[in-house]
């Protein structure tokens, strides 16, 4: 794999687990775990830095490679 | 940088690759990558309602509150007996039935299926919609018969000093 499509990997893993824990989400607050719930929200933002992150720092290495 | 995309079709001679415009939409490596963190952006922003009415029923959403409300006298509600009564507001109807001697349940009568008013039949102990005799287990509000399929909402009743009180309404479960 070519070391420019590390960080599109990434951000295809961070949007999967968006997905997965948006689901959990909704099915942990209709279930009444309004805890679980809460906590899924919460790393649903976190992801969205992460992923800015990830972008970042692949906008940051090609323009060194460039 | 500006024309940088521009060159990425073809360089030569062709027809079809030859309308040159700055600033073109294109899909590129980092373009894709944009759009995914928008995606995630979009996740984080879509599941902050969720967050935040997960927090709103974690702060006492769950219990509603309500000023308890006298229905009746213990004295004039035989046993095997229904009464009609309002609770919460005045125009959520509702029914006490006491069941033996210190057991009362309490419904909102509104049938779950197109809410007509459901009444207590005292011979088949059971409650029963007149409009599509929808049918009611007495003891726990579901419904055992006819068109509905969800039970009764639940009031909570409390006996003190000779008075039977609504105190509040029991969370619905689905």
């Amino acid at each position: 794999m070519k070391h420019k499509y590390v960080g599109v990997v990434l951000l295809l893993a961070v949007l999967m687990t968006n997905i997965i824990v948006t689901q959990y989400m909704v099915h942990q607050y209709f279930y009444e775990h309004y805890k679980n719930s809460m906590l899924a929200a919460i790393v649903n933002a976190v992801l969205f830095f992460v992923a800015f992150l990830i972008y970042k720092m692949d906008k940051k290495g090609m323009s060194a490679n460039e | 940088m500006t024309d940088k995309n521009n060159k990425i079709p073809f360089n030569e001679d062709n027809y079809t690759h030859n309308i040159n415009r700055n600033h073109e939409r294109e899909l590129d490596r980092r373009g894709f990558m944009k759009m995914l963190v928008g995606a995630a952006g979009v996740f984080a922003v879509s599941s902050l309602p969720w967050g935040v009415l997960a927090a709103k029923e974690l702060n006492g959403l769950t219990d509603k509150k309500y000023p308890k409300h006298k229905i009746t006298d213990v004295k004039s509600i035989a046993v095997g007996d229904a009464v009609d009564f309002a609770f919460p507001g005045e125009h959520d109807s509702a029914i006490l039935i006491r069941l033996a001697e210190n057991e009362y349940v309490a419904y909102q009568n509104a049938c779950t299926h197109l809410r007509c008013p459901v009444f207590w039949d005292k011979k088949v102990e059971e409650m029963i919609c007149p409009c599509h005799h929808g049918k009611f287990n007495a003891k726990t509000g579901e419904p055992i018969a006819g068109p509905p399929r969800r039970p009764l909402p639940e009031i909570q009743v409390k006996v003190e000093n000779g008075a039977i009180y609504a105190v509040r309404v029991k969370r619905y479960e689905a």
